[in-house]
């Protein structure tokens, strides 16, 4: 009853935040998570969009304002192209941390394509072919036919090599979600997950509730 | 190469996501309320306070437009009581952070297709640095996840903002290395599956022992295997830091 009440105190006594201010939550999250994961996580499309979106509009806003050399304009000028700088500074290295892990496992990920953007499909294409190219010219036309595969997973070990999916991750839990499963050095525990834990797991164990958006990574 | 750097954040990057956090300021020159890529900010009319985000309040206060209010849990006496939780009574974890809101209970679950969610968000939970943590109605008696590098700035930025800049100095030193003391001893805890629970500690504390705790971490993780390796005689076991 009292969680009740002070469920719905909170939603009306809290004002709601704009949207802008929940996708800056919303991306700085997409940054940390993308940064700290050894995996490559979903691309979020309708994020990145109306993130892009917004920019555009504030370089056109920052351009016509550098029209007129008022000077308190010019301080707020200042302001907008700071703020304009950090932005693009997420959303850039954002998208370096995806493709570094595309270009690390890029056989991986060609066999993944949901989880790419469209344009960074595109980038794994012509990468691939550049460096089948490359290789093909420097030395591996020269091998025997059979060995001239780069995607070879015969023989009990694969050549496609796969991100590390068991290593250590700090994160912090958002949403209370019950029990993750682990596996220590001899026996496989159970721990629980409450709002506001901060804890070092493996990404196999926490994978699932990062993408549902009930844990973040730290 | 597209980032040469390993997996989690740098220092840097962990004072840049600080730099998002909400501080007080009290304006000294009015300034109209701006439409930022990040939300509206509040006009600016002196002399009442305003809540800014920490990159805004920083380049006002250099340019002399400001004064930054400092947040209750960074004054001498707030320290005090927070070190001397640390050293006598919680030896083994951190203290408390500051209580997080109640977790947003509306449901509407709208068909999402990526986890970060879609124009009609409500229901993304909110994490620092967006907790306004570090403006005047933060709680005094608890670390935010950014307390060492928002002082950091703060005292370089603004050390004329505080009542007693030497003390908070020497308080912050002190709570550093209390609380490196206590990560440095949990790593004798640290498990292949890991799993400990760490609530309280810092961003920065983080960032600085991310390499060594994962590494460990992920050496135990080789333990099991080397002890059949051993069982053969074969002599690697010793290398890792697993001593059974």
């Amino acid at each position: 009853m009292d969680d009740d009440i002070a469920d719905i105190l909170a939603s009306v006594s809290a004002p709601a935040l704009p949207v802008r201010t929940l996708d800056l939550q919303a991306l700085t999250r997409a940054w940390v998570n993308e940064r700290t994961a050894p995996e490559l996580l979903p691309y979020p499309t309708d994020l990145v969009d109306r993130v892009m979106e917004r920019i555009g509009k504030q370089i056109s806003t920052i351009e016509a304002m550098s029209g007129t050399m008022d000077p308190q304009a010019n301080f707020t000028l200042v302001i907008l192209q700071t703020e304009l700088e950090r932005f693009k500074f997420l959303v850039r290295s954002f998208l370096r941390a995806r493709i570094a892990k595309i270009d690390t496992y890029a056989l991986h990920y060609a066999t993944l394509p949901s989880q790419l953007s469209p344009l960074e499909r595109q980038y794994l294409q012509s990468h691939q072919s550049l460096i089948s190219i490359h290789y093909s010219t420097s030395f591996l036309s020269t091998f025997p036919t059979s060995l001239q595969k780069l995607d070879d997973t015969a023989g009990g070990i694969s050549m496609v090599d796969k991100p590390d999916e068991d290593a250590a991750v700090f994160c912090r839990v958002l949403k209370d979600t019950g029990n993750v499963e682990i596996q220590g050095i001899s026996e496989v525990a159970e721990i629980e997950m409450k709002r506001g834990d901060v804890r070092v797991l493996r990404w196999s164990a926490v994978k699932e509730a990062v993408e549902r958006g009930d844990v973040e990574l730290i | 190469m597209a980032l040469p750097l390993p997996p989690g954040l740098t220092p840097s990057e962990m004072a840049f996501l600080c730099e998002m956090e909400l501080v007080t300021v009290i304006p000294r020159q009015r300034l109209e309320g701006l439409e930022l890529l990040g939300g509206p900010t509040q006009p600016l009319n002196p002399p009442f306070p305003a809540p800014l985000p920490l990159w805004l309040a920083l380049l006002l206060k250099r340019q002399r437009r400001a004064n930054i209010r400092t947040p209750p849990w960074l004054r001498p006496d707030s320290l005090a009581a927070i070190l001397e939780f640390e050293t006598d009574t919680a030896k083994e974890a951190f203290s408390p952070p500051p209580n997080l809101p109640p977790p947003t209970t509306t449901s509407l679950h709208v068909d999402q297709t990526t986890a970060y969610l879609p124009a009609t968000a409500t229901t993304l939970e909110l994490s620092p640095p967006f907790l306004q943590n570090s403006t005047t109605s933060a709680p005094p008696d608890a670390l935010p996840y950014h307390w060492l590098e928002l002082s950091q700035l703060l005292l370089a930025a603004a050390p004329d903002d505080f009542e007693d800049p030497d003390s908070v100095r020497r308080l912050l030193r002190d709570l550093r290395e209390v609380r490196m003391a206590k990560l440095r001893k949990g790593i004798e805890v640290l498990d292949a599956g890991a799993g400990i629970k760490m609530n309280g500690v810092g961003g920065m504390e983080i960032a600085e022992s991310r390499a060594f705790i994962g590494g460990v971490v992920d050496g135990l993780r080789y333990v099991p295997s080397m002890r059949s390796m051993e069982l053969w005689g074969g002599g690697g076991g010793g290398s890792l830091c697993g001593t059974e």
